[in-house]
């Protein structure tokens, strides 16, 4: 290729676009001063309570220290080699995974499903059925877990009775005391707890889609299964993966559910990571003969936060081959 | 480090205010009018007495008839967060003028830290005569000859096999007369539930708790009965406790009383003796299940009376120490340590004279009595301990079993620089243990034991090497009392 031949070929393409020049970091922040100082307050709660503590504790890991007077006992990284060493913190990884796991896929499907039919404008009394399903999620963990732990004290056994019946078991289920069941039900309430979250965003979602794509893939002669799997799935792959990334976050941080249910038990048949961390921060599973322990607290939270920004990563990742997949396909 | 330590305290400081004002305020509010001074001069008092509630302010009621110029401001904290603030508290400086003595850190701890005031310009001999003879015990109340703190309590069995009468009677379970048919031993326990459960029909099951809590019920029950059986050491969770002090050691792997019970006890649930929901019950809610009759047995402490009585259900009876055999092998032990540190006078109190007087006053034999009469459990003061001039006829009962507990041996009379060993717990501990045997998730039961036994001993071998170290004559010999016989008061001698 000679000079001539791209002088040549300059003259004949067009002029390229000009560059916009983008502003500096200073000028941006004046320009959107009000957005910020609406951010302040959030920002700095932030910082206080969350990003703070978070560096703040990471010196605790290298005490052995029961949270009382300055921690003075430094053992290394001995907090570290028991915590990796422990079954039980294992155990609670596991659960946890099994409950974001089983949770988030069940309770999207779940939630789609009634936004499909709570979208319907044919539907009568859809604000009626948008805030019975959204009840749950404003009512606290606290409070459904105390009062689904009465319920099943006082009536549980007419459950298993019923099942009885049916052939399924002797009768006697104690839900949240059996290993066998306790976390598939502390999963099921879970799903029931915080579905309306999720079927709110869905509706949203469900909303931005225009209803002429609808109207001409009707005219096309598409039926309502293809209109669901060509307009309605690739059109909520957006708002899809935020709500997947948000149900995964908020799974992975179950607690209070699981501590007034069951407290982690029976035998650590439902311990989960926070309340595991919990429990040696605060005194163990004992009651007030345990001493707590923050040095090991601290050591599991971190540890767990390592293993957390791992499967982020791999998260994004995988979402990230996802798309560049598709994105080859559809070339 | 240090920049952060400072900002750290600074927050605390600020947290241990804003409790401190909260609680005063909590405690203003709990005051009646008519105080004979005002608030900024009153005593300030913490305690998690909530059930004994109505004790407490009848004393503070009597205190204030008593000393016109003093008033006391009752702050009751929540139990689980007792020791937090009372920490936080003393760092910020502003810690009540009198307290019950948390049980973290340990009192030699808090002695060490300066938060607790010597009670030596009053605690004259003759006062601390007017105690039971041992009371005041180096390492437990007593540091470097001086006396900080003076007992409430004393000791009864700390949990009893409770037995519903109309359960009993509407299984048949009576003797000739109509009385209930008490079971005393394992085979008498199991032959009731057995008789309960199947003949109510689905009603009401023969054995129950609530284990929801993660308070170590699971441990009340093996305690109650291994005891008996001949492990003097019973199943307590504390780090240091439940200790066979004829080796010195945790026997659990070793004594099979406990491997005994646990595989009985596993068979009644096996056989559909147990209330099937107890595991996910919580404590609380099994009180209430035990009184409307769904069951008819359950282990628990003198602390569930108060709440029977009050909802006027007195229809019970309760035993100590069942036993595979019908004499006991083993007993209860006073504990001299635990209830010698009762309550102490802040070292920071402007009013340490009047501090005392309160302090005084409420561990006066005369509040011992009233203690007994409202149930709350036995004095300290042995005269005070008498069931006949008690209503209750089940709380005379808990009274009439003090004497059923013996001295025991006291590692800390024979080595008070024991005071400062501090075992941790392991976990899992032994109430976890037994829960996990219960429901199945433990199958090698003698194996846990064991390993469990070799944990607790390991932790105590290195808080008695940290011990050492710090240049005191400490050893786990100092747990070991080979003369020892369970079944007989024992003396314990100081070391040479």
């Amino acid at each position: 290729m000679s000079l001539l031949d791209t002088r040549e070929r300059r003259r004949a393409s067009p002029p390229p676009p000009p560059v916009a020049v983008r502003p500096g970091l200073g000028r941006r922040i004046r320009a959107a001063k009000w957005s910020y100082l609406y951010l302040a307050p959030m920002a700095v709660l932030l910082l206080a309570f969350v990003v703070y503590p978070i560096f703040a504790s990471f010196g605790y890991t290298f005490y052995r220290w029961n949270g009382i007077g300055a921690p003075g006992d430094y053992v290394g990284l001995a907090n570290f080699r028991q915590i990796l060493h422990d079954g039980i913190f294992w155990g609670a990884v596991g659960h946890t995974f099994v409950y974001a796991f089983v949770l988030v896929p069940v309770q999207l499907l779940l939630a789609l499903a009634l936004a499909l039919v709570l979208n319907n404008p044919k539907l009568k009394f859809a604000l009626f059925f948008r805030t019975v399903y959204f009840i749950p999620v404003v009512t606290s963990a606290a409070v459904v877990g105390v009062v689904i732990q009465l319920m099943l004290a006082n009536f549980g056994d007419s459950a298993g009775s019923l099942l009885a019946k049916t052939g399924v078991g002797d009768g006697q289920i104690d839900w949240l005391g059996d290993p066998h069941t306790a976390l598939a039900v502390i999963i099921a309430i879970g799903i029931w707890h915080t579905l309306g979250y999720n079927l709110v965003y869905f509706l949203a979602g469900l909303q931005t889609i225009p209803a002429e794509l609808y109207e001409a893939a009707k005219l096309d002669g598409c039926g309502p299964v293809q209109s669901f799997f060509r307009i309605t799935i690739p059109m909520l792959r957006q708002v899809g993966v935020v709500i997947v990334v948000l149900a995964f976050i908020g799974s992975f941080q179950v607690f209070d559910l699981v501590q007034v249910l069951t407290g982690g038990g029976p035998y650590f048949a439902t311990e989960v990571v926070n309340t595991y961390i919990y429990h040696l921060a605060f005194g163990g599973s004992a009651g007030a003969a345990a001493q707590p322990d923050i040095g090991l607290a601290s050591a599991a939270s971190f540890l767990y936060g390592l293993l957390l920004i791992v499967f982020s990563a791999l998260q994004v990742l995988a979402l990230r081959g996802i798309s560049r997949r598709r994105t080859v396909a559809n070339q | 480090m240090t920049s952060s330590n400072v900002s750290r305290r600074g927050l605390l400081r600020t947290a241990a205010l804003g409790a401190g004002t909260l609680a005063l305020g909590g405690g203003l509010s709990a005051c009646g009018a008519g105080s004979p001074s005002s608030a900024a001069d009153a005593l300030t008092y913490w305690d998690w007495y909530v059930t004994q509630a109505p004790w407490v302010d009848r004393e503070i009621e009597l205190f204030e008839k008593g000393h016109s110029d003093v008033s006391v401001k009752k702050s009751t904290q929540q139990n689980a967060k007792y020791a937090d603030l009372v920490a936080l508290a003393n760092r910020s400086g502003n810690p009540p003028d009198v307290f019950m003595i948390p049980q973290v850190p340990s009192v030699a701890e808090q002695v060490a830290k300066g938060w607790l005031h010597p009670l030596d310009e009053w605690a004259t001999p003759q006062w601390q005569s007017r105690f039971p003879e041992g009371t005041f015990l180096e390492g437990a109340n007593v540091f470097d000859g001086k006396v900080y703190s003076a007992p409430l309590k004393g000791s009864g069995p700390l949990y009893q096999l409770y037995i519903h009468h109309g359960v009993f009677k509407s299984a048949g379970l009576t003797n000739p007369d109509g009385t209930v048919k008490i079971p005393r031993t394992w085979d008498e326990v199991t032959s009731a539930a057995q008789t309960i459960t199947k003949k109510s029909g689905g009603k009401s099951y023969g054995l129950g708790f609530g284990n929801a809590d993660n308070i170590g019920v699971l441990a009340w029950w093996l305690d109650l009965f291994v005891r008996g059986a001949g492990a003097p050491g019973g199943a307590p969770t504390g780090a240091g406790t439940g200790m066979d002090y004829r080796v010195g050691k945790w026997t659990y792997g070793t004594d099979r009383s406990y491997a005994d019970f646990l595989e009985l006890f596993v068979e009644w649930k096996k056989r559909g003796f147990f209330h099937p929901n107890s595991v996910s019950l919580s404590d609380e809610a099994a009180r209430a299940f035990f009184e409307r009759g769904k069951f008819g047995m359950t282990v628990g402490g003198v602390w569930n009376q108060p709440e029977w009585t009050q909802h006027k259900f007195t229809d019970y009876s309760l035993v100590t120490l069942p036993s595979p055999t019908a004499t006991p092998k083993g007993y209860y032990y006073a504990d001299p340590v635990g209830n010698g540190s009762f309550a102490a006078v802040s070292a920071k109190s402007k009013k340490a004279h009047e501090a005392f007087q309160w302090l005084d006053a409420l561990t006066s034999p005369a509040a011992g009595r009233r203690w007994v009469q409202d149930l709350n459990g036995v004095s300290a003061y042995p005269a005070g301990n008498d069931p006949t001039g008690i209503d209750s006829k089940p709380f005379a009962a808990f009274v009439g079993m003090t004497r059923q507990v013996l001295r025991g041996p006291v590692p800390l009379v024979r080595n008070p620089d024991l005071a400062g060993v501090a075992p941790g717990a392991p976990k899992p501990d032994i109430s976890d243990v037994v829960t996990g045997i219960y429901t199945g998730q433990i199958k090698d039961v003698q194996g846990a034991l064991s390993s469990l036994a070799d944990k607790k001993f390991q932790l105590l071998s290195d808080a008695v090497a940290a011990v050492a170290k710090q240049g005191k004559k400490v050893s786990t010999a100092d747990y070991v009392f080979a003369d020892w016989d369970p079944t007989k008061p024992y003396t314990t001698k100081k070391k040479a």
